[in-house]
């Protein structure tokens, strides 16, 4: 295989809020792409597991003034300084070597056969992006709803932790296709995650942040980008744009006057 | 402090050779002090040769199940050019993907399907061969469009992702690297499953101890680590290349 | 020799000793390692060759392309698919969790049954389908000979386009029954909106995509209304203009839903206000001389007060809105501001292609005839009527039409009785089937005149509104047949079940998608065969039909319902236009606007239709805009904004009051605002409930598939506790908290829910969402919530006689 070596690939994602319209399409996507658990009881909010997560916010204002807006949340895919010094929260805590970045694509991986369960990694998380099963995968026997599940994932055990992979098995069905055809590289509409596939308004754009031409890596040039709880310096790798200051203020935790609206738009 | 770590070692050292000395003074008969009974000898002996037996033998016996194929497929037969001329390619690997194929999508087909038999044996009336299994194949399968439930020897636990394309295509090894001589078998041999873990015997390897001299005796994780590393592709080691 | 304690730990160490030096610990340990991590009862999916079957999804009315990936002969997900006109790649999540309808068997039926148990447990045996079909056959055979066919009553809910409800209405009336019930939807309202004011018949078609201005009268363009792929999009493709051409956004509604929210304009009037405001903003325009006067002067009647043949005068609409509906009595209707009317009014008729869509949330639920034809003056207004970025008009989709059917002296007769809804006679001129009515027809009689139901793709028991009223009507019934393939209330109900595919085992057509711009036929096909023992129900009508024999046997003379498809499709090849292929870079849309020509990409009708079951669609992108001398089929052969149908049916203005109309004359045939009444004592029941729906919940007769519970939040519905929105400012009046307990009180019965305290709700109103309340079904979604159907009053809209959704007076009472 003649790839590049060391961090040449760095795959993120850019979710434009203004577009998002709370609709829950790559939140199922991501369910059904990533056979992810369904339980009777997961309308008990701490019972689901919800690798794609839409987080729904107002902006406080009385009525008739009143607006609402989402975040969709993936695992936020931390990076790392690429020295081994700085690394993703969770990966510098998980004590069983189970959740690991990739150096080539930058992609937090988290094998269930390696996790022990202690959740260590779980508490690290500042985004709430990992989720414990503290059940098996519910599939009674008789029912057959494990008929619609996707080889392409293993569906996990009781008493490991799971997250978001960025659709990992697609990276891989895309390496698999262009070998196929004879290549070893792969353009940017080959890979892309389940939710921005399905997203109905577009508002989700996936690709490689190293790669100039990429759309992602364009779209986060725009002032209005911003990543959640940045200042932790945690350097998620999931960005999102919006013209509205309410929202974007919503990020991080900033002291009264601290943030910075947009002011000046260029370009 | 310095003193304590070095009486320590020496009270070690003088527990290792009052025991050493026991075992010399057995051999030597020294009355130095009581030696273990012949009885004793006989006892540790009744212990440690069943023990040895149930671990190297018993044990490897029980923990595999084993099942006989639904039917035999001679590989050297069908390999063979100077009697099956059907089977193209140059090297030895074309020839086995022939019938173990890549699919469009890149995906491997493995254990090929009965579809992929029909390509030569497309009537059940006509063998191609003088062979009894051929015979058997075409009166039970061929005839009845049923599948061979072939059971695989090779394959890999639900959270394993392995591309053969990958490795065969772009890392240009040969099948044998992974799976041996197995083109030049005539008989399958049986299929024999881990009753603990569901594995195939081909994963941990035929040898019980995982003892492996060949590329191709084990497949377990840290083999296809090994192969990365010695290929100078360390990348390739990172957990979601293989796992899924 | 003596055997003592020394001898048997040399045993012990011996063996010890000898253990270790086998590879059994290590083995031993390393198994079971792998043991734990493969738990028997944890799946593994078995894998296989992978591959995409295109079709199209058929789980609402609009018709999005999905591809379904599988793996052997297993469906593993659906997506969207980008080479289909109406949706570029976007579904909805109801369509994205799809595969967990077809394989969930604890909610499907998995082949025909009979019940054993009472009405409602959901107790059946498993049954032939011979023994099925001879069952229902002989009763209707027996009803045909008791000269009564008219005792046979079916209940709809397929598209009123689609080759479905046409096989259903034609069983019926081969038999000799004039009892075909619909589900009432928005479609109903557009259908009769565009009849008496333009005299068309054709679907509704909004140029969404090349409109710059969007005035939404409550459509959720983004809870599910239309093609939600396609709409969603729209929306994208709003957004993404540059600033220069970036179209705007105005929702008008009560709650601050998605769409409100997102909009680039939020006004909240008075739910049931929405005509007055359509009317003060026509005011405005007209006042200020904004409306189109090429148009409006040529191409429209009723604009002006005019004179009938026998010399009445008669007032006209500019009349009517210039008295009626200034900013401030539409202010004081409504609840906004006066000056916010006004700005509102100049940007739309100020805007380049305007365009105000009605048909409130998903539109599944019918709208009120008045306000639509308001909305619909509006469009008129501006000259935005068959422009592109406006209301399209276009002719109904040019599909042939069925052979006649056959009909003997009984079925004659039978035809001849009056429906039990009274639709279409002089008190509901205009509705072709009025539900509410034909079950208030069943509850009073002292016997059911109903004999034997028929339901088909719908849930009315669980989808209708007043409080359990649809229920008691079922009981009544002698004998209801369900054709659902699902476990639904009224299935629950049912004394014979006849399970049809699912949307992904059978053939079935997508005539026009909702609101669509252009003529599409979908064809959605088989993506899996059948799971169970179920038959597509095209296919059991005609077996049906031919077991009754007869004449109704020989109105069936197709073998399939395949057959019957591909006959009607023959009018989409006899157009000469069309395309069967869609290429992703030239959207439909644009296709229009830019007014190209097509060429038929298909050689002869056998070709065309064999690339339609393949790639899934026919579709003709063009149009012919403007077109105004020839466009309307009036009586006057003009845009109406005085109705002369109306007149016309109306006879007498006597009648008025019959009909539900408060207003006495002229305006009583032109758009107006009439309050709603409930007669509920309203110091009794103070605040109002408004049902709202969300894309996320499935409202309608599909099943909530399992994945959509994840995506409702814990202030929507929490373990088996649904919520109700209500303003703060309201809530502290009653001294409620967030979560709060409380009973919804409502003439038509009680609900108990908990608080959610939101700013977005209008003070006065509580908000329940549509959907949730199951009785049937399996535990992911059986009584999760409650289902506020059971409170609705079910009021009359005037004219059309549907159902009112937007009046229902409650008091509320914490627990």
């Amino acid at each position: 295989m003649e790839q590049q070596k060391g961090g040449i690939y760095r795959y993120g994602m850019v979710i434009d809020l203004d577009k998002c319209t709370g609709c829950g399409t790559c939140m199922i996507a991501c369910a059904a792409e990533n056979n992810v658990s369904v339980r009777p009881d997961q309308t008990d909010k701490e019972r689901t597991i919800t690798w794609m997560k839409l987080y729904k916010i107002t902006n406080g204002k009385e009525f008739p003034h009143t607006e609402v807006s989402y975040f969709p949340r993936p695992c936020m895919h931390c990076d790392e300084d690429g020295r081994g010094h700085h690394q993703p929260s969770c990966v510098s805590v998980c004590v069983a070597t189970a959740t690991k970045i990739d150096h080539n694509t930058g992609i937090v991986s988290q094998i269930y056969t390696r996790c022990i369960g202690c959740r260590y990694c779980q508490a690290a998380c500042p985004y709430g992006a990992r989720y414990f099963n503290w059940w098996d995968t519910y599939f009674p026997k008789g029912k057959g709803l494990e008929r619609y599940l996707s080889p392409e994932i293993s569906p996990r055990m009781r008493g490991v932790v799971e997250k978001c992979t960025f659709c990992h098995h697609r990276l891989m069905r895309a390496k698999t296709q262009a070998y196929a055809e004879d290549r070893t590289d792969i353009e940017e509409h080959e890979y892309t995650t389940a939710c921005a596939e399905a997203c109905p308004a577009q508002a989700i754009t996936f690709g490689d942040l190293n790669n100039p031409e990429h759309k992602v890596s364009q779209l986060i040039k725009s002032p209005y980008a911003f990543r959640l709880l940045e200042r932790l310096n945690t350097k998620p790798k999931v960005y999102y744009l919006s013209t509205k200051d309410w929202v974007r203020k919503m990020a991080d935790n900033y002291l009264p006057g601290e943030f910075k609206p947009v002011t000046k738009v260029t370009g | 402090m310095k003193n304590q770590a070095s009486s320590s070692q020496k009270t070690s050292k003088f527990g290792l050779t009052s025991l050493f000395n026991r075992f010399i003074s057995f051999e030597k008969g020294s009355t130095f002090l009581p030696p273990f009974s012949f009885g004793v000898w006989i006892f540790f002996l009744a212990g440690l040769i069943p023990s040895l037996i149930v671990g190297w033998i018993i044990y490897p016996m029980a923990l595999y199940s084993k099942q006989p194929q639904p039917m035999n497929f001679n590989h050297a037969l069908h390999l063979n050019p100077e009697i099956v001329d059907g089977i193209e390619g140059d090297t030895e690997t074309e020839r086995c993907l022939f019938c173990h194929t890549f699919r469009e999508d890149g995906t491997f087909a493995g254990i090929p399907k009965l579809d992929k038999c029909l390509e030569c044996h497309d009537d059940p009336e006509s063998p191609l061969g003088e062979t009894p299994e051929e015979q058997e194949f075409l009166n039970k399968y061929v005839a009845e469009e049923q599948e061979i439930p072939w059971l695989s020897y090779f394959r890999q636990p639900d959270c394993v992702y392995f591309s053969h394309i990958a490795h065969v295509k772009i890392g240009d090894q040969d099948c044998e690297t992974c799976h041996g001589d197995f083109g030049r078998t005539e008989k399958l041999p049986a299929y024999k499953v881990n009753r603990m873990t569901g594995y195939s015997i081909d994963i941990w390897g035929r040898n019980i101890a995982g003892y492996k001299t060949n590329t191709w005796d084990r497949m377990k994780m840290d083999d296809c680590a090994e192969c990365h590393t010695e290929n100078d592709l360390e990348e390739n080691n990172a957990c979601f290349v293989c796992h899924k | 020799m003596e055997i003592n304690r020394r001898h048997f730990i040399a045993l012990l160490v011996g063996g010890a000793a000898g253990i270790n030096a086998t590879p059994l610990p290590w083995k031993f340990t390393d198994d079971i390692a792998i043991w734990t991590q493969n738990w028997p009862w944890v799946p593994v999916p078995p894998t296989g060759e992978f591959s995409h079957v295109k079709s199209v999804c058929t789980l609402c009315p609009g018709g999005c392309g999905i591809e379904v990936r599988k793996v052997d002969d297993r469906a593993v997900k659906i997506e969207g698919r980008t080479d289909y006109p109406v949706n570029p790649g976007g579904i909805c999540p109801l369509g994205m969790g799809g595969l967990q309808l077809l394989y969930n068997e604890s909610i499907r039926f998995t082949g025909p049954m009979k019940r054993v148990g009472p009405r409602g447990s959901g107790k059946f045996i498993a049954i032939t389908w011979d023994e099925a079909i001879n069952t229902i056959a002989d009763r209707i055979s027996d009803l045909r000979k008791q000269e009564r066919p008219e005792a046979l009553a079916a209940i709809d809910g397929n598209p009123t386009m689609g080759t479905m409800a046409s096989m259903i209405e034609r069983l019926l009336r081969a038999v000799g029954s004039p009892n075909y019930e619909r589900i009432p939807s928005a479609e109903d309202t557009y259908r009769m909106t565009n009849l008496v004011m333009q005299g068309t018949e054709g679907p509704m078609a909004y140029d969404l995509e090349n409109a710059d201005y969007i005035l939404s009268f409550g459509s959720g363009l983004l809870e599910g209304w239309g093609a939600p792929g396609r709409v969603i999009n729209a929306w994208g493709l709003w957004q993404e203009h540059t600033a220069k051409r970036k179209a705007r956004v105005v929702q008008i509604e009560s709650r601050a839903s998605n769409t409100a929210s997102k909009a680039d304009q939020w006004l909240a009037p008075k739910p049931g206000t929405e005509a007055a405001l359509a009317l003060g903003l026509a005011h405005v325009i007209i006042k200020e001389h904004l409306h189109n006067a090429d148009f409006v002067d040529a191409y429209s009647f009723g604009f002006n007060n005019w004179a009938s043949p026998d010399g009445k005068n008669h007032m006209g609409y500019k009349t009517m809105v210039l008295n009626s509906y200034s900013p401030d009595q539409v202010a004081e209707i409504t609840g906004l501001q006066p000056k916010d009317i006004v700005a509102l009014a100049r940007d739309f008729a100020g805007a380049k292609a305007p365009v105000a869509t009605c048909g409130k949330g998903k539109g599944y639920l019918n709208g009120s005839l008045y306000e639509f034809m308001a909305v619909q003056g509006l469009n008129a207004l501006v000259g935005n009527i068959n422009m592109p970025g406006g209301v399209l008009v276009c002719d109904p989709p040019p599909l042939s039409p069925l052979p006649e059917i056959q009909k003997d002296t009984i079925a004659r007769e039978g035809l001849k009785k009056s429906r039990l809804d009274h639709a279409g006679t002089r008190r509901y001129p205009f509705s072709k089937s009025l539900i509410g009515d034909f079950a208030k027809t069943i509850i009073k009689s002292p016997k059911s005149p109903v004999n034997t139901l028929l339901v088909f793709s719908a849930n009315p028991d669980f989808t209708l509104p007043d409080g359990g009223a649809f229920r008691e009507a079922l009981k009544k019934v002698p004998f209801i047949v369900s054709f659902s393939p699902y476990q639904d209330e009224t299935s629950y109900m049912a004394d014979l079940i006849l399970p049809d595919h699912t949307y992904l085992e059978k053939m079935d057509d997508v005539v026009w998608p909702t609101g669509l711009q252009y003529p599409l036929y979908g064809i959605s096909k088989p993506v899996v065969k059948p799971v169970y023992a179920t038959r597509n129900s095209g296919d059991v009508i005609m077996q049906l039909a031919k077991r009754i024999g007869g004449s109704v046997g020989s109105s069936f003379p197709w073998k399939k319902y395949d057959d019957v498809l591909k006959e009607r499709a023959k009018g989409l090849f006899d157009t000469q236009a069309g395309l069967v292929h869609y290429d992703g870079s030239v959207p439909a849309w644009k296709r229009l606007r830019d007014r190209g020509s097509v060429t038929p990409d298909y050689k002869n009708f056998d070709d065309m239709w064999k690339k339609i079951k393949a790639g899934g669609f026919w579709y003709l992108p063009v149009h012919a805009y403007k077109n105004w001398d020839r466009l309307f089929k009036t009586p006057t052969g003009k845009f109406e904004f005085f109705s002369t149908r109306i007149e016309l049916a109306f006879d007498d203005y006597a009648l008025l009051k019959n009909m539900g109309i408060a207003e006495k004359g002229d305006a009583a045939c032109m758009p107006h605002f009439e309050p709603a009444l409930s007669g509920a004592d309203r110091s009794a029941y103070p605040l109002l409930m408004l049902p709202y729906e969300m894309i996320n919940l499935a409202s309608g007769w599909t099943p909530p598939p399992p994945f959509l519970n994840k995506t409702i939040f814990d202030n929507q519905l929490r373990k088996n506790e649904s919520f109700a929105e209500i303003n703060p400012k309201t809530a502290s009046k009653y001294g409620l908290k967030e979560g709060d307990r409380v009973t919804i009180k409502s003439p038509q019965g009680t609900v108990r829910v908990c608080v959610n305290l939101f700013e977005g709700a209008m003070p006065g109103i509580v908000y329940l969402p549509l959907g949730f309340g199951h009785t049937a079904y399996d535990e992911f979604s059986r009584g999760k919530g409650v289902n506020p159907n059971d409170i609705i009053h079910m009021g009359k809209d005037p004219l059309s006689g549907h159902p009112v959704w937007w009046n229902t007076p409650v008091q509320l009472i914490k627990v």
